[in-house]
């Protein structure tokens, strides 16, 4: 036999293709920069656009009269190869950031790429390899990543979080997060507030122990970790069992990105479901801070406030989902929260004060919460093999996927799902990585629906809801054009009238939407982003669903230049 | 059923799994031997993987690496028929192209603990068996551990 033949060195899959390699240095995005983002409309610098959550745009090229020609700019795939964890579960999840004409956006399986957000043109592109068997209790996902000093921030699916040059791609540092022994993982886009950037963790249904990291965003140094569960003889330990281990797996954990004050600097972190889920006879008591809204110091991570919305959760009420700032016109500084537990609930961000609590759904059978604030709850899994309906399911009347707040109109859209399921209590000793739900649980593949509802949070009043025959999946997004964006479960990207909920354009794209559209500007040109692709944990939001096809496309939309 | 772990090689060949062709159109995956990289004093590992003649596996099937870092894995092609690998790799999946008889290298970065797969990413290579497996075992770093008592594992 001859000699081998000399196949050298293997090569990075990019030297194959068409990307670039570089992206345009930007202007430094900073912490005063991000804390005046709503002067630049033209870039979307950070996940929710502001700070305050409000996922507003002022950008008015695209009104009321126009939309009807709105068409796509360009398109683009992000594809796979070979075998990925979560391999039927892969969902497009995130919210697209834009810094003067160059879109950063993270897709399934740890990929990171910098776009021309003009023309779809990759610029460069980063793979962070996730291993196959990472504990994913809601599919291959990632919400997003941060930009600032020079840096894409990004976490990945096996708890790391890595920090990439913004021109070229390259990763700057890594620092391993959590513990995928664990159970834990990492889903959240990060938040960059001052020098810092602050990461929460994911694995509330394997029984981990929640909590929120703020790292030196130069170096990836920990500066602190505030643990949303506390330890006996912490502040609110008196809510778990005294003798028992449950607060060591008891979840909170953070994995939607907090809103931030920067006048009161506290950063406003939901936090999620007590573990084991469904199962409370292991956990007796409030299971604080658990399912709450906490007001976190960002220079300590001390908790400040909180404010608990289900307490000694039975129906999987994560309370992880956006806690929106705004402020009433005699200049109270409030924020609000659509709850899974289908309340809607306006508090006093400085304080934690309850101003105003009502339902933002049409079933809710679980419990009740007054006008005062007391829960009752009503309906929950209790004895062991015992099946039990309630409404709304696990999923929530809202999950993660976000309302915005029209400044005009004085509104909140919430995009509501309308699905009920059955949870069967079924205890399970706890074992690490393995699911900790103390519950079989099927959710409804009938009867569901869902809207958006256009709420005055000053009052509680809907003004207007545009129903849709499936639950809304995905976040929206408002515009001083006059208009609400939402995507659909069945692939349509609609506009809707913010002051009336007439439905005045749509597009179909091909696959569900389960992601947060973003609006930016090049050139005095408009746009609007929207990641699709039906994906993630359909058999929690919608079952009736989890035989449509799945994608994992970014659309970008704007007028025709003509 | 009367399986038991030890002769579970001896059930594949007995069943027509561990072949191309045989009962099955390709080679069962996960079948195939379990190697070890080995260690530099340095930290980083090295190991060799092949496609033997007609077989359309790696060889071994799963590499065990005893920590996440870098690995030096030297690819050899000892099929009469051309092949490649995509490999997992922190920043870029990196691929090599492996004609008949043909060795090669790949220098490549991943974290543990945890598995990832690699695979020929011809025709359907990936399904006739050519589909790897590099297993990272170990515990992340102290720092990254939650602040609680050791739990309980499976």
């Amino acid at each position: 036999m001859t000699d081998y033949v000399d196949a050298g060195a293997a090569v990075p899959m990019t030297q194959l293709s068409a990307v670039k390699g570089s992206a345009p240095a930007t202007g430094n995005v900073d912490y005063e920069r991000i804390r005046a983002a709503a002067t630049e409309p033209q870039n979307w610098l950070t996940y929710y656009g502001t700070y305050d959550g409000q996922r507003y745009s002022s950008l008015d090229q695209i009104t009321k009269d126009n939309v009807h020609r709105l068409t796509p700019a360009w398109v683009f795939q992000a594809g796979a190869t070979g075998m990925q964890s979560g391999a039927s579960t892969y969902s497009f999840e995130a919210s697209p950031i834009v810094v003067e004409g160059v879109m950063y956006v993270s897709g399934p399986d740890g990929k990171c790429w910098a776009l021309d957000a003009k023309t779809g043109e990759e610029l460069w592109r980063y793979k962070h390899a996730s291993p196959y068997d990472v504990s994913l209790c809601c599919g291959n996902v990632n919400r997003g990543v941060a930009v600032g000093h020079g840096k894409v921030y990004m976490a990945t699916l096996n708890a790391h979080v890595v920090a990439l040059d913004a021109t070229t791609g390259q990763k700057v540092w890594d620092i391993t997060a959590g513990d995928v022994r664990a159970g834990e993982s990492r889903t959240v886009a990060p938040l960059l507030v001052k020098d810092m950037v602050i990461v929460g963790s994911s694995g509330g249904e394997f029984g981990s122990r929640g909590c929120l990291d703020a790292f030196d965003a130069e170096t990836g140094e920990r500066r602190w970790r505030r643990y949303m569960v506390p330890k006996p003889g912490e502040p609110g330990s008196e809510t778990w069992p005294d003798d028992g281990e449950a607060w060591q797996r008891g979840g909170a954990n953070c994995w939607v990105t907090p809103t931030y004050d920067p006048e009161l600097e506290l950063l406003y972190q939901g936090t999620g479901n007590p573990a084991p889920d469904f199962d409370g006879g292991v956990r007796p008591g409030d299971n604080l801070f658990t399912d709450s809204v906490v007001a976190v110091d960002v220079n300590t991570g001390e908790i400040r406030w909180h404010y608990q919305f289900t307490p000694h959760d039975l129906w999987d009420y994560d309370s992880t989902m956006e806690n929106l700032l705004f402020d009433a016109p005699d200049g109270r500084k409030l924020m609000a929260h659509a709850d899974k537990n289908g309340y809607f609930f306006v508090l006093d961000r400085t304080n934690g004060e309850l101003v105003r609590v009502f339902p933002f759904v049409d079933r809710i059978t679980w419990g009740e919460i007054s006008p005062e604030g007391k829960v009752t709850p009503k309906v929950y899994p209790d004895e062991e093999g015992v099946p039990v309906h309630f409404w709304p399911g696990p999923a929530g009347g809202k999950e993660w996927t976000h309302m915005s707040y029209n400044p005009t109109t004085g509104l909140i859209y919430i995009p509501v799902q309308e699905v009920g399921a059955t949870a069967t209590r079924r205890r399970r000793e706890f074992k690490e990585s393995i699911p900790y739900w103390g519950a079989g649980v099927a959710v409804d593949l009938e009867d569901f629906y869902g809207f958006v509802s256009a709420v005055d949070p000053l009052t509680g009043e809907e003004k207007w809801r545009w129903r849709n025959e499936y639950p809304m999946c995905a976040s929206n997004i408002t515009t001083a054009g006059g208009l609400v964006f939402q995507g659909t479960p069945t692939g349509q990207f609609v506009a809707l009238d913010a002051a009336t909920g007439e439905k005045l354009w749509e597009f179909q794209c091909g696959s569900g939407h389960h992601s947060s559209p973003t609006v930016y500007s090049v050139d005095g040109r408009q746009y609007i982003a929207v990641p699709t692709g039906w994906g993630g944990w359909i058999e929690g939001f919608l079952p009736g669903l989890l035989g449509a096809a799945a994608g994992d496309a970014l659309f970008v939309f704007a007028l025709p230049q003509d | 059923m009367t399986t038991t772990a030890d002769d579970r090689s001896a059930q594949l060949a007995e069943a027509g799994l561990d072949g191309q062709n045989k009962t099955a159109l390709g080679r069962v995956l996960g079948t195939g031997s379990i190697g070890y990289a080995e260690e530099r004093p340095d930290g980083t590992m090295t190991a060799t993987v092949r496609i033997p003649e007609d077989e359309l596996c790696w060889e071994p099937g799963t590499l065990i690496l005893p920590h996440g870092g870098d690995l030096e894995l030297t690819l050899i092609n000892d099929d009469k028929n051309t092949h490649c690998a995509v490999l997992p790799n922190n920043g870029d999946p990196k691929i090599i192209w492996l004609v008949n008889h043909a060795k090669g290298t790949a220098s490549i970065n991943l974290d543990g603990p945890g598995t990832y797969y690699y695979g020929s990413t011809t025709g359907n290579d990936e399904g006739r068996g050519l589909t790897g497996a590099i297993v990272i075992g170990g515990e992340v770093p102290d720092h990254a551990k939650l602040d609680r008592p050791p739990q309980p594992r499976p």
